[in-house]
Parts: C-alpha cells; sequence; structure tokens
C-alpha cells in the first residue's frame, strides 16, 4: 500500500503516541542485540516514554531508564526498520535533552560537557595543539589556517588528538598534496562539531560550537569543506544549516571529494591484489546517506576484490562506536563490535576499510581481541597505499 | 508465585533471568494499548518473573517447575499480536524466547530449512537469499514476527496462495510440552505437529522447526486501480483462476486508500479506486504467462486500470508498513476478519454503511490468501489519550466483526480478545477436540491460561455482546463528533 515516505517527527509526546510498538525496531538494533531484555528495545523506550511524557502516569524518570536511554549507539537503524516512519534518531535526541533538562543525565555526559566547555575538544589537550598530527607531514606549515583556499579541511577531535587516529588526517592531507589542491585546515581555531553534546542532549551547547565553527568558516571566506569524521559530516550537513543560511558552502565527506579527484584524473592509482570489505559508518551512511562514493573510491583500485557484508548500506549494523555508548557502557559496545567482527570474518576479506576514525577504533580492538588476519583501514590510508 | 521459587529460578537463570518491577513492566502489554482502567480490574498481566532460556533443555527446565508448582508460563518472542495472546493474565513465569534464535541447517536436496523458533523472518530471508533460497511465505510483519510465533498463530500471509498456510510447509517441530518433555513431533506422530499450529502457546513451546524452501525466483509487479468492490473482487478472482497462482495478492479500499492520501503516503497520490497489488514470482516463463493473465484482465474491461510499474514496485516495497495508517490517530483500533472472497463487496458495503451511521472513517484492506479466503483488516483511527473515548470506541471492533460474521466471516486469531467470539470461530464439534487436547496435554492448565478456548467469565459472549453494543450504542448517539 504505498508512496515511500521520509521519516518524520513532530513533539516527542507525539511520537510515543504513534509509535505502534510492532518491533520491526528491534530486529537489527544492535544494543537490543547484546542486551535483549525488552526495555532496551527500541520499542520498550518508546513505550516507557508514552507513560512518562504522554500519559504523563509517573513524575519521576527512574535510573534504569536513564540506563537504558544511554545505552544507544543512535546508528538510527530503528528509524529505518519504523513501521510508523518515525524520525527514531531525533526522538532519542530528544529524550537525552529531557533528561538534561531533568538533571537526570548520566555523569559522563556531564564530564564530557565540562570539559568540552574548558578545551573546545573532548580532550583534555589544549586546542591549541590541534594540528600535532601534521608534524609528520613534510610541510607542516603547508596547512595552517587560510584565507581564501579552495578548501577547508574539518579534522576532527578525534583524529587530531588521538594518535591512533592521525593516520586518518596525515593520509588525507598528502591524498590533497598530490592532487595538488589548495586546501586548508581552521587549526586552534576549530572547535568540536558539536556532535558529542547533541549526543549527550545539550543541544544549546552544541549550537554554540556550531556557531563559532560557522563564524570562522566565513571569516576565512571558505566556500567549500570537507570532514572526513561522518559526525562532524553530519553535523556540518544538517545541524549548522540555520546558521549557515545565506552563506555558500559546499560541504562534502572525505570520501566524496576524493572520489570526485579520482573521476578526474588527478590522483592515479595502483593495482592491491586485496579482497576488500566496507563498514558502512552509521553517520556517513543511514544518517546521512553516502553508500556509493566509498564504494566507487573501492571499486576504482585495479585488482581489487571488493566484498559487501551480509548487512550493508541501509541495514548495515553499528560499530557500536556512536551515540556516546562507550562512554557509559563499554563493555557492550564491544559486543557490538564482535557482532560486526563476525560479518567481516564471513566476507573472507583480508582489509576492512571505513570511513571513519571512531568504527575503525573499535573494529579495530575488536578484530584484535580475536587475534583475527584482517587488516582495518580508513579509506584515506587505502588510496595512500595504492599511489 | 511463592518467593522462594521465584529465588530458584533467578539463582539458576543469573543473568537470563529478571523480577525487576521494571524490567517485567515491559512484558505486560502487547501491540495493543488497552487502558489499565479497562484491564487492571480484571487481570494480573505484570508477571511475577522473565526468564530468557537459551535452549530446549532451559526451556524444558523451567517448564517442569512450572508444572511443579502449579504456575502459570507465558511464552513470547515478537510479541506483535495485539489479543493479548502473549500478555499473562494471572502473573506467573513470561518465557522470553528470543534467546532461541538462529538457522540450525540447511537441507537443500530436501529444500528445508531447521530453525530456532524466536528466528524472525527477516533475519531467515536474509540468511536464505544468501543462498539462492527464500522462504515459501511470510508474514506481512516480517521484520518482527517470528518463525516460531507465526506457527503457533494461524500463519496466513504472503506467499500463502500460492504455497499454503505455514502448517502446511512445516515438515517436523520439537516441542516442550507443559509437564516439561521435548518431543520431536510430525504429522504422523501422537500428537501430530498438527496440533501445536495455532494453538497459540497454550500447548507447549515449540523449540525448532523444519520449514520448507523455495528456490529465490524473479518477481514481477502489477497494480490494478478498480471502479468499484464488485469489479475488484471479480478481478481477484479471475486471477486467482488464472494458469499462474500469484504470490501475493492484496487489495486496499477507496477510504483506505484517501486516508493514505491525506497522509502523503498513498501509491501514486492516488486518492479514488480500489487497488489490486498482484505480484508473481517464478521462472521467465511463468512470469510471461502471469503477464498475459494481467493483460486479459485490463484489456477486456477499459474501467481497470493498471498503473505504472514504478508505483507496483514500490506497493511491494512497503508491504510491511501497513501500521504507517496509525500516523492519522494517534492510535489505531480494527478487526482482522478471516472473510470468504465472494462476500467481500457485501462486507465493504456494509463497512461503508457503519463509516456513515457512526460517523467515522473506516480503512480497510487485507491479502488473499487461500483461493477462497482473505485475511482483511479493517482499521479506525482513535485516541487512548482520551480513555473513556476510547473504551467506548472499542465497542466498534466488535460491530465490526459483526459484519464480517454476517458475511461467513470469523476473527482471525484468538489470544484473550477474540475469545468472546471463539463460537464464531470453531463449530461446536472442533472446539470440543481442541478442548480436549488441552486437557490431554495440559491438565493443570499451566500454559498461557485464559486464552483460546474459553473467555474468562466477565468476557463471557453473553456478557461481552451486551457490554459492547449497548458502548456502541452510547457510540452512536453522543460520540458522532470523536
Amino acid at each position: 500500500m504505498s508512496q515511500k515516505p521520509e521519516t518524520l517527527y513532530t513533539t516527542l509526546e507525539k511520537e510515543a503516541l504513534i509509535c505502534a510498538r510492532c518491533g520491526y525496531c528491534r530486529t537489527d538494533c544492535p544494543i537490543y542485540k547484546v542486551i535483549g531484555w525488552e526495555s532496551a528495545s527500541p520499542r520498550g523506550k518508546v513505550s516507557f516514554s508514552r507513560e512518562i511524557f504522554a500519559h504523563k502516569q509517573r513524575r519521576d524518570i527512574p535510573e534504569e531508564f536513564v540506563r537504558r536511554l544511554a545505552q544507544c549507539t543512535l546508528c538510527g537503524s530503528c528509524a529505518v526498520a519504523c513501521s510508523t516512519t518515525i524520525d527514531l534518531r531525533r526522538l532519542w535526541l530528544d529524550l537525552r535533552q529531557r533528561l538534561a533538562e531533568a538533571g537526570q543525565e548520566p555523569q559522563a555526559y556531564v564530564n564530557l560537557r565540562d570539559t568540552l566547555a574548558a578545551h573546545k575538544n573532548i580532550t583534555n589537550f589544549s586546542n591549541d595543539e590541534r594540528l600535532e598530527w601534521a608534524q609528520d607531514l613534510d610541510d607542516p606549515e603547508s596547512i595552517e589556517p587560510r584565507s581564501g583556499a579552495d578548501v577547508c579541511y574539518f579534522v576532527g577531535c578525534v583524529s587530531s588528538f588521538f594518535p591512533q587516529a592521525a593516520e586518518v588526517p596525515l593520509a588525507t592531507a598528502q591524498i590533497l598534496h598530490e592532487a595538488e589542491c589548495d586546501f586548508t585546515t581552521m587549526g586552534g581555531e576549530e572547535w568540536c562539531c558539536g556532535f558529542p553534546l547533541l549526543g549527550a542532549g545539550y543541544a544549546d551547547e552544541a549550537r554554540k560550537f556550531i556557531r563559532h565553527n560557522v563564524e570562522k568558516i566565513k571569516a576565512m571566506d571558505i566556500h567549500t569543506l570537507i570532514a572526513s569524521c561522518p559526525s562532524c559530516y553530519h553535523v556540518w550537513k544538517h545541524d549548522s544549516r540555520e546558521v549557515l543560511k545565506g552563506y555558500d558552502l559546499k560541504i562534502q565527506h572525505t570520501t566524496e571529494y576524493l572520489a570526485q579527484l579520482i573521476k578526474e584524473g588527478k590522483i592515479q592509482l595502483n593495482e592491491l591484489d586485496e579482497v576488500i570489505t566496507y563498514h558502512d559508518p552509521c553517520d556517513l551512511g543511514r544518517n546521512s546517506g553516502i553508500y556509493e562514493a566509498p564504494r566507487a573510491i573501492i571499486n576504482s583500485i585495479p585488482g581489487v576484490k571488493f566484498v559487501e557484508m551480509a548487512h550493508n548500506k541501509d541495514y548495515a549494523l553499528c560499530c557500536g562506536g556512536g551515540g556516546n555508548l562507550q562512554s557509559v557502557d563499554p563493555e557492550n559496545a564491544a559486543r557490538i563490535a564482535a557482532l560486526r567482527v563476525e560479518e567481516i570474518q564471513a566476507t573472507g576479506a583480508s582489509i576492512v576499510v571505513s570511513a571513519c576514525q571512531q568504527c575503525e577504533q573499535m573494529l579495530t580492538a575488536a578484530i584484535r581481541k580475536e587475534n583475527l588476519p584482517i587488516r582495518v583501514l580508513d579509506i584515506s590510508q587505502l588510496i595512500l597505499e595504492a599511489l | 508465585m511463592k518467593t522462594e521459587i521465584v529465588k530458584e529460578i533467578l539463582d539458576q537463570y543469573g543473568e537470563q533471568a529478571t523480577d525487576s518491577p521494571f524490567e517485567r513492566s515491559f512484558y505486560s502489554r502487547d501491540l495493543a494499548p488497552v487502558p489499565e482502567l479497562l484491564v487492571g480490574p480484571l487481570f494480573k498481566t505484570l508477571p511475577d518473573i522473565v526468564v530468557r532460556p537459551a535452549n530446549t533443555e532451559e526451556v524444558s527446565d523451567i517448564l517442569k517447575t512450572a508444572w511443579k508448582y502449579t504456575i502459570p508460563v507465558t511464552p513470547r518472542a515478537g510479541g506483535s499480536t495485539v489479543y493479548f495472546n502473549t500478555v499473562p493474565l494471572h502473573k506467573g513465569i513470561l518465557m522470553d524466547l528470543n534467546l532461541l534464535k538462529g538457522v540450525v541447517a540447511v537441507d537443500e536436496a530436501a529444500m528445508t530449512v531447521t530453525v530456532k523458533p524466536a528466528t524472525t523472518w527477516i533475519e531467515l530471508e536474509r540468511y536464505l537469499s544468501g543462498k539462492g533460497l527464500a522462504p515459501k511465505s511470510f508474514p506481512s510483519s516480517t521484520p518482527v514476527a517470528t518463525i516460531g510465533g507465526w506457527f503457533s498463530m494461524l500463519g496466513y500471509g504472503i506467499g500463502s496462495l500460492k504455497y499454503g498456510s505455514l502448517l502446511s510447509q512445516v515438515r517436523s517441530i520439537e516441542v516442550v510440552t507443559p509437564e516439561g518433555k521435548a518431543r520431536r513431533l510430525t504429522r504422523d506422530t501422537q500428537p501430530s505437529l498438527e496440533w501445536f499450529a495455532a494453538a497459540e502457546g497454550t500447548l507447549g513451546i515449540v523449540t525448532e522447526l523444519e520449514v520448507e524452501i523455495r528456490h529465490q525466483t524473479q518477481l514481477k509487479h502489477y497494480l490494478l486501480q478498480c471502479s468499484d468492490p464488485l469489479e475488484m473482487r471479480d478481478k481477484m478472482q479471475a486471477v486467482i483462476k488464472g494458469a499462474e497462482v500469484p504470490f501475493n495478492l492484496h487489495f486496499t479500499d477507496q477510504e483506505c486508500l484517501q486516508g493514505m492520501k491525506t497522509l502523503g503516503i498513498a501509491p501514486g497520490g492516488l486518492d479514488h479506486g480500489y487497488l489490486l497489488a498482484v505480484d508473481y514470482e517464478g521462472s521467465d516463463q511463468e512470469l510471461e504467462q502471469a503477464e498475459k493473465i494481467i493483460q486479459t484482465i485490463t484489456e477486456k474491461n477499459q474501467s481497470v486500470r493498471l498503473l505504472p510499474v514504478e508505483t507496483a514496485e514500490l506497493e511491494w516495497e512497503e508491504k510491511f508498513k501497513a501500521m504507517r495508517l496509525k500516523r492519522g490517530g494517534p492510535s489505531l483500533l480494527g478487526a482482522e476478519i478471516w472473510l470468504p472472497i465472494k462476500n467481500l463487496p457485501q462486507y465493504l458495503a456494509d463497512v461503508r454503511k457503519m463509516s456513515q451511521s457512526y460517523n467515522f472513517k473506516l480503512f480497510s484492506y487485507g491479502h488473499v490468501v487461500t483461493p477462497d479466503y482473505a485475511t482483511v483488516m479493517t482499521t479506525f483511527n482513535a485516541d487512548e489519550m482520551h480513555t473513556i473515548r476510547y473504551i467506548i470506541n472499542l465497542s466498534l471492533v466488535k460491530k465490526l466483526h459483526d459484519i464480517g460474521y454476517r458475511y461467513g466471516g470469523s476473527p482471525y486469531g484468538v489470544g484473550l480478545w477474540n475469545a468472546p467470539m471463539i463460537g464464531r470461530i470453531h463449530q461446536p464439534s472442533e472446539l470440543k477436540r481442541l478442548k480436549k487436547i488441552k486437557r490431554d496435554l495440559d491438565g493443570k492448565g499451566t500454559m498461557n491460561p485464559g486464552k483460546v478456548y474459553r473467555a474468562p467469565f466477565i468476557l463471557n459472549p453473553l456478557n461481552y455482546a451486551l457490554a459492547m453494543d449497548m458502548l456502541a450504542g452510547i457510540r452512536k448517539v453522543f460520540g458522532r463528533g470523536w
């Protein structure tokens, strides 16, 4: 019976009533898969929300419910499955905002908010050290902030500060140099994109970060921005719209930009004799709709045999690393990653490629734990290997 | 349930069991948001304990404990029905079967798959698809419905018209009887596996099923727009009698189409006519044959319009999302009726009259599941936030069943809420036979008590009919603007 609809969202109270409790959301929900109790299922959480916020049958928000709400990777698989087309990802964000407003958010979220307020990034490092990773480039100064460049590379907190993720910006910068792109970064003026704050229920605080970044981009007269972190990309593409209104800024994920460079012949790729599978990051794939660019890059490498996982694209399983889950429940985050690794292993691939430093970190840890002969590479690292 | 028994189970099952009031509360309802005002005084739907067995031995062990102490056991997996089929009525043990999941074996020579009961149909479909295979049929709630759950209901849905009910495709089952004995059953054993189909978990717990499968084939989709219900019924029958049997035959009435149009989800943006979705699967030759059938039907009659193939394909893609109508709610009430196809136009005409009489919109759609019968769903929007009005509106569900009964129909599925109409579902001799089976297998009445065989006293057919008819009368007089 039908015309394919977009997901919809009105208010938490209305959507909680509209939810049919059909349970379509359960089958692919990563947290339900590893916890298994009905209270951990998306429909369970919406049902309980209905009792609290729509029916107002209880005044308190029980601690057990707070715990369950934090046990979500915001992967959005529930929204894809929803029989009543509820934008459940928005509903989870709304619920976390209600928790924060009630002062009942997990302590880990409070710590995260305080860290961000103090340092403008998710670590305890000074934000001035954002370009530390670039010391390994031939010419580190070449990426210092510069107005009027063709492209600005928004690096993101994890890639900027976590040594194990530094390979991502390094590879990206080297490829951009190789293609002779005129690009720059925001350096110490790059603040956290605001995604962790949105995910923790602090929408107002997140807006301050978004506004700062947008103002700096405008001041630098930048009109094309690329981001390698899918969550940063998602915020720029979707949550910054209002602040960007009237300013001409093309926003792309690095996979889109690099795929275009390959198509235009600005990057020449050599043969790689590998079986490769691709893990769709939730914020890039399901939540932003970018599926083809990374696949086009992989398939453009001569010699590569590309194999899809059983769950891919819209139905890709989450790595467990989203939604601030690691900060509140690292054990279940790891269990979710282990489920994804089972699928990776089933493909027989020697390399799993992704396009998100967080997914790569989760998958690397899970693969190491199982001692599997599978390499985890960011798509930029794969390109660099084929250059 | 005695505290020491709860503790005994908690000690034995550790993280697989809980008596937390918070966790247990999630198992005290199914899809139907029946107000506590109605349920609370009649039943105790909050289980004493929820246990998640991981294998047949654990199912057996829990059932032995329940049998020993005469504790009610309510099995549940997808929990996606609406008649309280998986909701406890007398507390006790809620057995969450979702750990019994996965494919045990595929036998390509015999063309069967052996699965654990809580495997969802979508999981099975995805698994088989990787091997070029497919289930012969699946429910319209495939993303959540489980193999065991659908077997325990009536098991008619998409694919049934071509391949028969799920029961007809099941070669064997493993079941744990109420006293805790695990048994492998076929059609030739005593008891037969047939006893457990549609028993709604009242005779034991199915722990494994061997089900027939088919080779994955191409599909071809058609969507016909008919001008009235009579024409739609005639085309339906012409399709059924064709040389190629459709895999799926689904209809949507004009009111439903208009409701969908309001929500922006009508196929091709249509707002008039009666839609007939005809989906074929098979070899190139079979699909060519199907094409000819559709050509013949549409060429002969100018008033039947063949809609664009893209619209038909989208209709197929969205086949599991009938609940989108709920966006017009926020609640949705309705009746699912097993109805002779020949009487569909009369049924829809009376539904239209009811709609006018009570001044509300009724949406009907359904699947043709045998050459002679369809499962027809007629729904209407309601608002559970207005509890009294909502309870009064529940009486209209019975009125819909009355229309169905008038035209040879009966409720599809029983659970608790359709139990007052059990006399319409089974002939007295058949009901007597079913009750005897229940007594023979579950003498203590521990398995899913209060469901299927007879309504609880307060809901006995006379009380139920009087109460519902009275509420419907109130609705008719005072509720025209609701």
